[in-house]
């Protein structure tokens, strides 16, 4: 099944590499052909896998925090709350700051929602869910206040919140990789723990997990992903939700199985669904990639819903 | 019997001269209503700002009782709220004779049933359009004179633009991230072609999402970035990594001059083919 994930990720990179706006021989290129490859396409695909492995890996991570399957950055308020942030730097004309604002607005939401669900350290999920819930609300209800307030600019914030990877650089690739390596090295040695941390509390202590350092990390970790992927990329939604369970529906059950397989299957249902956004128009037209990740993976999780409804409570 | 015969002769020309001028009166009186409606328009609220200095030059800038917030060109005025939310309460309590708006998706039939006044939709792609539409504005207002020496005006200005010794390829964007440009339909489409240039994007569109890829194969010779409200504080072109590669010319201008269909595009249209020449004597 590794290996499946594995294949899966490199003919999504082939494929996307291969195929986009403009028509490339990779075996016999021109200058600009050249320069379309290096400068443009393979930074994009890279950012795109990137993107989608950190939003699947998130996605994993807020449902151990929370012990909710329906939990990811979504619903714990993180996703809105970084584009909260970006939404603020475009309103102000500060364009190259908006990575800096998404995480800043990320991290002051994870810092909130921190603060309201925790009782003397100790993070309780369920008023976490519902503190993320009314967190993303109210960063909501804010965007549509400055889209209120832009008037004529509405149709930048309108378009930027759509989600994209247009500009993918080098640097963003580094920046956006080295950040998932930190949060992948940091909850390695804790597989067994996070496997541990589907019982119930009491049993989890029992065993010798720190239960709630354990979640502060997993949760600080999770919102530092989602933070720069929506700096990077914009919202795009369904990544984190529907990759874990697709994957868990795959028998990749356990933690030390389903984190790497989440990096895999997030990297290649990302690069897959960009690539279809950028070539499915005609004339170098581009869909917003959001647009294609919800629709498929909407379906998609709908036909699993209503095949297998009985092994996705896999939390139960 | 002679007699009563003459009378009644008399008397039915008489009735017959009668129903002629009546007749006349009531022809005169129809083309008196029928050429009031010109000058009828007494309060007007506009809901697309480039036409206000439109109706400063037609001399009707004192009827016009309502602008959008983004509208600063009549000052002292009640604004009405933006251009895709306009107030209703607040223009119903102008007693608006005329609307003008944009466009049909910017004030759709069910706003328009809610507002008693007549509607007139200005949203012209070329600079053809704009000087029927002035003659349109013109022709409604009672003002046909004033408008015929705009239009005469805006064309004279076209006038002071050089043919190029080529036509240089252009593409115009209008965000940077994610990358929209102009296409077909946009009013920038008719002043680089003016200008004596040409869009290289001929999607049938106002605005396109585009590929950064299609820019590179496309190599314009200018590739101008307006910098406004739709697109705040861009980083350069020049300065993107992705754009490394490209020999064009970067061009920086003001959206509200370039962006807007209203008289300010003939001026754009002349300042561009000041630049492409400019470019070409480097």
């Amino acid at each position: 099944m590794r290996l499946i994930l594995l294949a899966a990720l490199a003919a999504a990179f082939v494929a996307a590499i291969s195929a986009g706006a403009v028509k490339i021989d990779l075996f016999n290129m021109s200058e600009i052909e050249r320069n379309i490859l290096f400068d443009v396409r393979l930074p994009r695909v890279v950012l795109a896998g990137l993107v989608g492995a950190a939003l699947a890996m998130s996605g994993v991570l807020f449902q151990y925090v929370m012990k909710n399957p329906l939990a990811d950055s979504f619903t714990t308020g993180v996703s809105a709350s970084s584009a909260m942030g970006a939404v603020i730097a475009i309103m102000l004309g500060l364009m190259p700051y908006i990575p800096l604002f998404a995480l800043a607005g990320g991290l002051a939401g994870l810092y909130l929602v921190y603060r309201i669900a925790s009782d003397r350290g100790r993070i309780q999920p369920i008023t976490m869910l519902l503190a993320g819930i009314v967190l993303s609300t109210f960063a909501s209800a804010t965007i549509s206040f400055m889209k209120f307030l832009s008037d004529d600019a509405v149709s930048s914030i309108i378009f930027w919140l759509m989600g994209g990877f247009q500009a993918a650089t080098v640097s963003k690739d580094l920046i956006l990789f080295g950040v998932i390596c930190l949060s992948f090295l940091v909850i390695r040695g804790d597989y067994l723990k996070l496997d541990i941390l589907c019982f119930d509390d009491t049993t989890a202590s029992s065993t010798g997990v720190d239960v709630h350092g354990l979640r502060k990390k997993l949760f600080f970790a999770a919102a530092l992903l989602t933070s720069f992927s929506v700096g990077y990329a914009g919202i795009i939604g369904f990544v984190g939700l529907i990759i874990p369970h697709i994957l868990r529906l795959g028998n990749f059950v356990k933690a030390s199985y389903l984190l790497p397989a989440s990096l895999t299957g997030g990297a290649a249902f990302m690069i897959a669904t960009d690539l279809i956004a950028r070539t499915i128009l005609q004339q170098g037209q581009e869909l917003p990639v959001g647009v294609i990740t919800s629709s498929i993976g909407g379906v998609f999780f709908l036909y699993l819903l209503i095949k297998r409804r009985k092994e996705l409570f896999y939390f139960n | 019997m002679i007699q009563k015969t003459e009378n009644r002769i008399k008397k039915t020309g008489r009735v017959k001269f009668g129903h002629s001028l009546i007749k006349i009166l009531f022809q005169g009186l129809l083309l008196c209503l029928m050429a009031l409606p010109a000058s009828a328009y007494e309060k007007i609220i506009v809901l697309y700002p480039a036409v206000s200095p439109m109706l400063i030059e037609l001399g009707v800038s004192d009827r016009v009782v309502g602008t959008t917030r983004s509208d600063h060109a009549i000052k002292d005025i009640v604004q009405v709220g933006s251009h895709l939310r306009p107030n209703i309460e607040l223009m119903n309590a102008l007693d608006p004779d005329l609307i003008i708006a944009g466009s049909r998706r910017a004030f759709p039939v069910n706003m328009k049933e809610r507002v008693k006044a007549d509607i007139f939709y200005y949203d012209p792609a070329t600079l053809d359009e704009i000087l029927v539409k002035i003659k349109k504005i013109g022709a409604m207002l009672g003002r046909e004179d004033k408008a015929e020496a705009l239009v005469a005006r805006l064309k004279s200005r076209l006038s002071e633009i050089t043919p190029l010794p080529h036509q240089p390829s252009v593409i115009y964007e209008v965000m940077a991230e994610p990358l929209r440009v102009a296409g077909n339909r946009s009013i920038v489409t008719s002043i680089v072609s003016a200008a004596g240039g040409k869009n290289l994007v001929s999607i049938d569109k106002k605005h396109a999402v585009i590929s950064t890829e299609k820019v590179l194969k496309l190599e314009p010779d200018f590739y101008i970035y307006q910098v406004g409200p739709m697109n705040k504080n861009p980083e350069p072109p020049g300065e993107r990594p992705f754009y490394r590669s490209l020999k064009s010319k970067y061009i920086r201008i003001n959206e509200l001059e370039f962006a807007r269909p209203g008289i300010n595009a003939f001026d754009a249209a002349v300042k561009l083919n000041r630049i492409f020449l400019g470019a070409g004597d480097e």
